[in-house]
C-alpha cells in the first residue's frame, strides 16, 4: 500500500515538473507569437465597442465550476467546456447580437501529494469562434492560461479502516497561480465586439480558494469559494478581480462495480471593473448566477461526467453581454 | 511530509518569480509627447440605432420619423485636463461635418499634448468669429460644407443641422416630408451653441497612446428636449424661423452623451 502510494506521489511530482516546464517555455513565447488569424479590424458593420468580463479566464480555470468535479476526490483526466455567449455589436438598444462560442479542452488533475495536501493543475487548450453580423467568422485557438493550485485539508481524514457513521467533513484551503500562457492579443481589443475574445488574459493572476463539504452515507455536499486577484498584463490591460462560489449536493447509487452520481447545484461569479492604463473601463463589471445539473458515472476507477449550466440571473457588462449556456464533459481516472 | 516538499517548493518559487515579474512598469508612467484624440459620433434615435430611410419608434408626440438625411457641423474642440487646464485645438482645422448618409462619423484631432483629460467641449455649427472672416477665411471648409448640403448661400450662411425625411402621426396618416435646416442665417441670428461633456472615464494621451471618445447621439432630442417640444404635425419645414430655429439650436445641444471612452489604442 505504502509503495503504491509512493509511486503515485512520484508520478504526480513528475507530471508536475513536466507541467511547470511546459508552462515556462510556452510563457516565454505566448506574448510574442504573431497572431495568425488576424482579426479583421473595422468591417462594414456598425462598430460597437465594449469590454467583457474575464470569461476567457473562466474557461481556462473553471470559474464557478470550481477546480474539481464537485465531488471530493482525486483524479486526472480530460475535460471539455463549451460556453455560448451573445454580445451586442453596438451601443444601441436595438444593436444586433453576435454569438460567441468559447471552447476549452483541459488536461486537469487533482493529485494527492500527502494525506492532506493535493495539487490541482488545469492545462487548457482553447478554440473560440464568433460570427459577425456580416457573416464573417473569426476563430482563435491555442494554449490557454495554465493554473496550478495547492490545496490543504485542515481536517484529518478518518482512516479507511474505520467505518464512520458520522458525516465526514473536509475543509480545504489553498492558493495558486494562473499563468499568462494563453495569448492575449490587444488587437482583439480594438475594433472588435468583445475584447475578451482571447486565449488568455495575459497576466499573472493569483487564486485563493476554500472548499468545504461533507459526505454522509451516499450523500454529499460540496461548497467552493475562490477569488482571483488579477494583475495588469504587459499590454496595460487589467481584468477585474473575480469572485466565484458554488454549492453542490449529490448522491451516489452503487450497482456492483458501477456507480452513478447525480449532482445538482448553484454557482455564481462576480466580476469587478476592468482597467486599461490604470483607468476604469466602462461597462465591464458584472455578475451571474447559475443553476447546475450534472451526472457522473463511474466504473472501477474511471469516471465519465456530463454537466450543464444555465443562467438564472445575470447582469454582465450592463446587459450588453449574455451567457446562454455552459456544457461540460469529462473523463477522469480516479486516484 | 518529505513527499510534497518538492512540489511545494516549486510552487512557492513560481509564485515569487511571478510576483517580481509584474513589478516593472507598474509605477505611474509619464505621459510624453503628443497623441491623437478621436471622437466617434454614433447616431441614434431614442436609444435605438439611427438607420436612414427606416421608420423609427414613435416619439412622445406619437410622430413616426423616417429620416433620410442627418448631417451636422461640430467645431471648436477643446479638452480639459484633470488639472483644469483647457487645450484648444487649432481653430482653423476645428470644423467637421458628421454625415450619416456618407458614413462620416469620426472627428480626428491629431497632436494633442500628452496628458489626462476629463472633459471635452465643442460647438455645434460655425461661430460668428469664423463666419466674419469672410468666404476666404473659411478655407476648404466652405467647399466641404457645400458638398455635404450644409450651405444655403454665402450670404445666408451655413446650415448647422440638416435633418430631413418623412413622418406620420395620428393626424397625418399619409407620410409627409419634413425638413429642418438650422443655422445662424448670416449674422442676424446667432444659433451657434457649445456643449461641455464630462467624460465617464478620463482619457490619456501620449506618444504611445491615442484615445477615443465614443459619443451616443440621440436625434429624437431635435424635436423634444427638456426646453421645448416641436411637433411636425404643426410645422414640418423649419428653416429660417425666428422662434423654432433657436429652439432647435438649444435642443441639439442635448443630443450628445458619451457612451464610453477607449484608452490607449485609438479606435481604428
Amino acid at each position: 500500500m505504502k509503495i503504491i502510494l509512493m509511486m503515485r506521489v512520484l508520478q504526480s511530482i513528475k507530471l508536475f515538473v513536466v507541467v511547470i516546464f511546459l508552462a515556462s517555455t510556452t510563457y516565454s513565447f505566448a506574448n510574442d507569437i504573431p497572431f495568425k488569424n488576424n482579426p479583421k479590424p473595422c468591417l462594414n458593420y456598425k462598430l460597437g465597442y465594449y469590454d467583457f468580463c474575464d470569461t476567457c479566464g473562466c474557461g481556462s480555470s473553471g470559474g464557478s465550476m470550481g477546480f474539481g468535479t464537485g465531488l471530493n476526490n482525486n483524479f486526472f483526466g480530460l475535460r471539455y467546456i463549451s460556453q455560448e455567449y451573445r454580445s451586442r455589436d453596438g451601443i444601441f438598444a436595438d444593436s444586433p447580437w453576435i454569438t460567441e462560442n468559447f471552447n476549452t479542452i483541459q488536461a486537469w488533475g487533482n493529485i494527492p501529494v500527502s494525506k492532506r495536501a493535493t495539487i490541482n493543475v488545469i492545462l487548457p487548450y482553447q478554440f473560440h469562434n464568433r460570427q459577425f453580423v456580416d457573416n464573417t467568422e473569426q476563430t482563435i485557438n491555442g494554449l490557454g492560461d495554465i493554473s496550478i493550485l495547492g490545496m490543504y485539508n485542515l481536517l484529518k481524514k478518518t482512516p479507511d479502516s474505520i467505518i464512520s457513521i458520522k458525516p465526514e467533513h473536509y475543509i480545504q484551503l489553498g492558493g495558486g497561480v494562473k499563468m499568462p500562457t494563453g495569448k492575449y492579443d490587444s488587437s482583439n481589443n480594438t475594433g472588435s465586439v468583445n475584447p475578451s475574445f482571447q486565449l488568455g488574459n495575459g497576466s499573472w493572476d493569483y487564486i485563493l480558494a476554500i472548499n468545504y463539504g461533507f459526505n454522509y452515507r451516499n450523500w454529499g455536499v460540496s461548497t467552493l469559494i475562490n477569488y482571483t486577484i488579477k494583475t495588469e498584463n504587459p499590454k496595460k490591460y487589467h481584468f477585474g478581480n473575480q469572485f466565484n462560489y458554488g454549492v453542490n449536493i449529490f448522491k451516489s447509487y452503487y450497482i456492483s462495480d458501477f456507480s452513478l452520481t447525480p449532482i445538482v447545484g448553484i454557482a455564481g461569479e462576480v466580476y469587478e471593473t476592468n482597467k486599461e492604463f490604470n483607468l476604469e473601463v466602462a461597462n465591464t463589471k458584472g455578475d451571474i448566477f447559475l443553476g447546475k445539473v450534472s451526472l457522473e458515472a463511474s466504473y472501477n476507477k474511471y469516471s465519465l461526467g456530463i454537466l450543464g449550466m444555465l443562467p438564472i440571473s445575470q447582469n454582465l457588462n450592463s446587459g450588453r453581454v449574455e451567457l446562454k449556456n455552459r456544457i461540460s464533459v469529462y473523463l477522469n481516472v480516479n486516484l | 511530509m518529505k513527499k510534497y516538499i518538492v512540489p511545494v517548493l516549486v510552487l512557492l518559487s513560481l509564485v515569487s518569480v511571478s510576483c517580481s515579474s509584474d513589478d516593472d512598469g507598474m509605477s505611474e508612467e509619464k505621459l510624453e509627447g503628443t497623441g491623437e484624440v478621436s471622437l466617434t459620433f454614433d447616431n441614434g434615435f431614442g436609444g435605438n440605432d439611427l438607420v436612414l430611410n427606416t421608420a423609427n419608434t414613435a416619439n412622445a408626440n406619437g410622430e413616426v420619423l423616417t429620416i433620410s438625411r442627418f448631417n451636422y457641423i461640430v467645431s471648436n474642440f477643446r479638452l480639459v485636463t484633470k488639472d483644469g487646464e483647457e487645450f484648444t485645438f487649432a481653430k482653423d482645422n476645428s470644423y467637421f461635418i458628421i454625415n450619416q448618409e456618407a458614413g462620416e462619423e469620426t472627428v480626428e484631432l491629431p497632436e494633442i499634448p500628452a496628458g489626462e483629460y476629463t472633459t471635452v467641449k465643442f460647438g455645434i455649427g460655425v461661430d460668428q468669429e469664423k463666419f466674419q472672416q469672410g468666404a476666404e477665411g473659411q478655407g476648404d471648409f466652405l467647399a466641404q460644407a457645400e458638398a455635404n448640403n450644409m450651405m444655403w448661400s454665402w450670404q445666408a450662411g451655413y446650415k448647422f443641422l440638416n435633418f430631413e425625411g418623412t413622418f406620420t402621426s395620428e393626424t397625418v396618416t399619409e407620410a409627409e416630408n419634413f425638413k429642418v435646416h438650422m443655422g445662424s442665417h448670416g449674422s442676424s441670428l446667432d444659433n451657434y451653441k457649445e456643449v461641455s461633456i464630462e467624460l465617464p472615464t478620463n482619457i490619456k494621451v501620449s506618444n504611445e497612446m491615442d484615445s477615443n471618445i465614443h459619443l451616443k447621439i440621440d436625434a429624437s432630442k431635435i424635436l423634444i428636449s427638456s426646453t421645448s417640444n416641436i411637433k411636425f404635425s404643426e410645422q414640418a419645414v423649419i428653416m429660417v424661423d425666428e422662434v423654432k430655429s433657436p429652439q432647435i439650436a438649444v435642443n441639439v445641444t442635448e443630443m450628445f452623451t458619451v457612451d464610453h471612452v477607449h484608452n490607449g489604442s485609438g479606435h481604428n
